[in-house]
């Protein structure tokens, strides 16, 4: 599945004040939802109502490069906040939450064999499981989502840099 | 000051060890518990592989059914290791509340490593987090860590410190690249180790460093910790993980889709011969190692295969790490243009790449997969 032409990237510009480099801006496109504290993001395709799932490339820059991967089995109920699957990069291990209730429509074969195409393509290749949502219009309420955007990867950047993530 | 509780066990069977780990982590996500530090041994001896790492292709399944060895599956990454008598293990299980989610690992096992650091440094041991998540002195490993974290917001830090190893043990358990064990197999896994008897010069007992290592995290993270048992409802709930996970064969030998792949490559340059042999999963260079016969010093190969590790294996994204890594050793790496350097890694990256389908050797956590070293 190729979601790239779906998706009008726009580029988050990182205020002058921060010291990162070139390669550290993030890709944060306007038109998805984010989960604010776990980093996936969630875009509802218009012609078919599934929600699409997959890792922000803020929670990438903190995650590092990925090299396993397990996804939830389609057909599986799921509610917003609940382990669904799990990730190990760097010899972490952690677990990824669902951002939406709904039942698994579908997951990402090729990143479970090929974890690293998360990191290289997050918003398109990379994405990891789709979802037919059970309780969308109360739960995107909970998401970051248009000019709410800008304000809270401040939040996050500057967040990161007190933790010393950008050497 | 807080309060942590400590508890202190000694030759658990992996199952429970393991699940104990978990168990306490999920029940401190939920409060349900205290915040935990377990210092503690396995039986000798059991072989524990990575979260994700496939059995069959890490561990002497047959050596390990045939000398009572225990096998099992961690809820952390990385590599297979072995645990017994003389590996002491280190548990911290606090809520990740404090901790925010995406704090990045590095960070994470810096901060959390900081109480055995400290312990090591009063037993006249440096040792110092450096690189990828382990902790070295002088470029060898004296402990692995892992991170995992908890559904139900629980953090759980796991090291395995080297108090002592018995390497032929080792050689034998997990699965390694050597045709036989002698000697020189031995000092070459021992080139890239070091335990705290051997830098102490003494034989020091577990007992000793274990209490030196509580001392370290009381002292670190400004706790009072009080020395107390598992409780009745947490050995029901370790019991009840022990039954329902860690005593299966679902979670024991389950494998992923990534395929395992080594390659090699040898180059001959102006500045002596380039041996570079990678292991990977997937696009990721799970460890590089450094042989040949140009010169540079242990402590600058270690900083390359270091820097390398659980590292993408894009042309682009080495070429960054091999810069940073030149620039800290620009003297002693003059002679060795990066771009060399880059084009034999890149080589042994592409062989391996070019071998995926096919029976590859892997590799211990300790374990190198080719022979001597520059």
């Amino acid at each position: 599945m190729n979601t790239e032409t779906e998706v009008s990237v726009s580029i988050y510009i990182l205020p002058e004040r921060q010291t990162m480099q070139p390669h550290q801006s993030f890709h944060l496109p306007e038109e998805l939802y984010y989960e604010p504290t776990h980093h996936l993001w969630a875009k509802k395709e218009a012609e078919t109502g599934r929600i699409i799932v997959g890792i922000d490339t803020l929670g990438l820059h903190a995650i590092g490069d990925l090299a396993f991967l397990a996804l939830p089995e389609v057909g599986a109920a799921v509610k917003k906040g609940e382990a669904i699957g799990t990730l190990e990069a760097a010899k972490m291990t952690s677990e990824l939450r669902t951002p939406v209730s709904g039942i698994v429509i579908g997951r990402n074969d090729k990143v479970l064999k090929d974890p690293y195409l998360v990191n290289q393509k997050p918003y398109t290749d990379g994405w990891l499981f789709s979802i037919d949502p059970t309780e969308w219009e109360s739960e995107k309420s909970q998401l970051v989502s248009g000019t709410a955007i800008q304000p809270w990867a401040d939040g996050e950047i500057k967040r990161y840099q007190e933790q010393g993530l950008f050497e | 000051m807080k309060n942590w509780r400590l508890i202190t066990d000694d030759g658990v069977s992996a199952s429970f060890g393991l699940a104990a780990d978990e168990a306490i982590a999920s029940r401190v996500g939920k409060g349900l518990s205290p915040p935990t530090l377990r210092l503690y041994t396995y039986r000798s001896h059991c072989a524990l592989v990575g979260r994700f790492q496939n059995l069959d292709q890490e561990i002497q399944l047959g050596y390990c059914l045939q000398n009572d060895v225990q096998i099992n599956r961690r809820p952390t990454g990385g590599g297979a290791i072995i645990m017994g008598g003389d590996q002491l293990g280190v548990a911290l299980m606090i809520p990740a509340q404090g901790e925010n989610t995406h704090s990045s690992t590095r960070e994470l096992m810096s901060r959390f490593s900081a109480g055995l650091v400290a312990a090591l440094n009063e037993l006249g041991i440096t040792a110092a987090f450096q690189r990828k998540n382990d902790l070295e002195v002088n470029g060898k490993k004296i402990a692995g860590l892992g991170i995992y974290r908890d559904p139900s917001g629980g953090l759980l830090f796991h090291a395995s410190l080297l108090v002592d190893l018995d390497i032929a043990q080792m050689l034998r358990i997990l699965i390694t690249p050597f045709e036989k064990i002698s000697d020189k197999e031995i000092d070459t896994v021992a080139n890239r180790i070091t335990t705290v008897r051997k830098e102490t010069g003494g034989q020091i007992l577990l007992n000793e460093v274990r209490q030196q290592i509580a001392s370290g995290y009381a002292e670190v993270f400004e706790v009072y910790l009080e020395h107390q048992d598992f409780s009745h409802d947490e050995r029901l709930e370790i019991a009840r993980l022990e039954h329902e996970k860690y005593l299966t064969n679902n979670w024991i030998f389950q494998t992923t889709e990534v395929p395992d792949k080594i390659g090699l490559a040898r180059k001959k340059t102006p500045a002596g011969l380039f041996d570079i042999r990678v292991a990977m999963a997937g696009r990721i260079i799970k460890a590089i190692y450094l042989c040949g016969d140009f010169f540079i010093s242990e402590n600058t190969v270690a900083d390359i295969e270091a820097g390398l590790k659980w590292h993408a294996s894009e042309p682009a994204e080495i070429e960054k790490t091999l810069h940073i890594i030149y620039q800290k050793h620009a003297t002693e790496l003059d002679g060795i243009p990066l771009q060399t350097m880059k084009s034999v890694i890149q080589a042994a990256v592409e062989n391996a790449s070019a071998q995926e389908g096919q029976e590859i050797q892997p590799y211990g956590c300790f374990v190198a997969p080719g022979g001597g070293y520059a």
